[in-house]
């Protein structure tokens, strides 16, 4: 798989580090699944981390800390290697996203959002700040013309869309400040199918265009 | 306000005052002799560090604790998985712990972090392992990191350690989101040629 886009190397880092919000670090970890590049670059970025660790001042642990760690540790289990993939029945969703998607793309219970536009909101916890969606553009048509209130990822499962940065297809990530707008037409022949991670309320341009602010749930 | 804590970069010494194992030592008498003694001692270098960076992000002292106990737990569950060469023991304890952290801290029922070792398992297109020691990789880092700038440090610090969100770093420091990232990416530049042939 050739991947042309790929995130900023400040949300690489800010992976490495923990600090994504959950449906942000959902699509990032889902890109690093289909992008060796990044898997590698986040080697590096962890590498801070590690380094940072080992500098770290010694926090005293309290008294009978270790004892308990062995005997914890006294049970035998021990941890097999996560099985890849195997979470979803469809085998074309990548691990990461495999918990989030287990009866797999086909089985995906999209809501009408617009002419040729579906998504399908996905479950975060509590916690997460932001919102995770799948983004159904129907081939031949375009997604209205948008800025952003955030950040907004956008990482292509299926088929290709065009815009003004380029062609993205398969693996492909857009990784968008709040100052971009942009106006994505699907390749023909396809449905698009994307996972989207955003932070905020999307700024539709024109006011007919408004109407189609449900497109994001919002 | 604030304290950065910039002078405690050095390493210290290990809490005989002599030097510490090499940890990739340890880990690899843990993964094959199930070694009950070198866990012991990898539980003297990292768990008070772990419970350090923990409460510095705001768990309380008796959760640090919990979070750097749970994380040498799973070294010893997976010490097996650990693939030598492929980086420092120091940053895979960093990686389990932060995504302990995230499961634990922020109580998610997903868990949007994979181990990147479980992604590869079946891949054939692995890097070649580095040949660095242990102890040279996480120097070489260190010196790295000195290298930036006071303020390109201060926002990987409070990152990486404090594990501030991007937009919590701009508000702390006083700067727009957008010089958060700037400086970060500024960061990555001046550290990326000293980190490329280390992991």
């Amino acid at each position: 798989m050739t991947i042309a886009f790929h995130p900023d190397i400040s949300t690489l880092m800010a992976w490495s580090a923990g600090t994504l919000d959950e449906p942000f670090a959902v699509v990032v970890s889902t890109h690093m699944a289909m992008c060796e590049a990044c898997r590698e670059t986040a080697r590096r970025t962890d590498l801070i981390g590690g380094a940072l660790l080992k500098a770290e001042t010694a926090e005293p642990m309290s008294d009978g800390a270790l004892e308990r760690l062995l005997e914890a540790a006294d049970d035998e289990r021990i941890d097999l290697p996560e099985p890849r993939g195997s979470d979803s029945v469809d085998p074309s969703v990548p691990q990461p996203l495999a918990r989030y998607l287990p009866d797999g793309l086909d089985a995906v219970k999209w809501k009408f959002s617009g002419p040729g536009v579906a998504t399908c909101e996905l479950p975060t916890g509590t916690n997460a700040n932001g919102r995770l969606m799948l983004l159904r553009v129907g081939a031949g048509k375009r997604v209205p013309e948008h800025g952003h209130g955030g950040q907004e990822l956008t990482l292509i499962l299926r088929g290709a869309y065009g815009d003004r940065f380029g062609r993205f297809a398969a693996g492909d990530l857009a990784d968008h400040d709040e100052d971009v707008e942009h106006q994505p037409i699907a390749e023909p022949g396809e449905d698009c199918i994307c996972l989207v991670a955003v932070d905020a309320r999307l700024n539709f341009r024109s006011r007919v265009i408004r109407t189609l602010q449900p497109l994001f749930g919002f | 306000m604030y304290a950065l804590s910039m002078s405690d970069e050095r390493q210290k010494p290990g809490p005989s005052g002599q030097t510490e194992a090499d940890p990739a030592a340890l880990l690899d008498r843990v993964a094959r002799d199930r070694d009950k003694a070198a866990l012991a001692e990898l539980f003297a270098i990292f768990a008070p560090r772990i419970k350090s960076m923990m409460m510095k992000l705001g768990a309380d002292a008796a959760l640090a604790e919990d979070l750097a106990q749970e994380t040498l737990l799973s070294v010893w569950r997976k010490a097996h998985l650990y693939v030598a060469g492929r980086g420092a023991v120091a940053t895979w304890i960093f990686t389990i712990a932060r995504n302990l952290r995230i499961d634990q801290l922020r109580r998610q029922s997903n868990k949007p972090y994979v181990d990147l070792e479980s992604i590869e398992i079946e891949s054939d297109a692995r890097g070649a392992p580095s040949l660095l020691e242990e102890s040279e990789i996480v120097d070489r880092v260190s010196r790295a990191i000195e290298t930036l700038s006071p303020e390109q440090r201060e926002v990987v610090r409070l990152s990486f350690v404090h594990e501030l969100p991007h937009a919590e770093i701009a508000v702390r420091v006083g700067i727009p989101l957008g010089t958060v990232k700037s400086r970060l990416r500024l960061a990555y530049d001046r550290l990326r040629p000293m980190l490329e042939d280390l992991h």
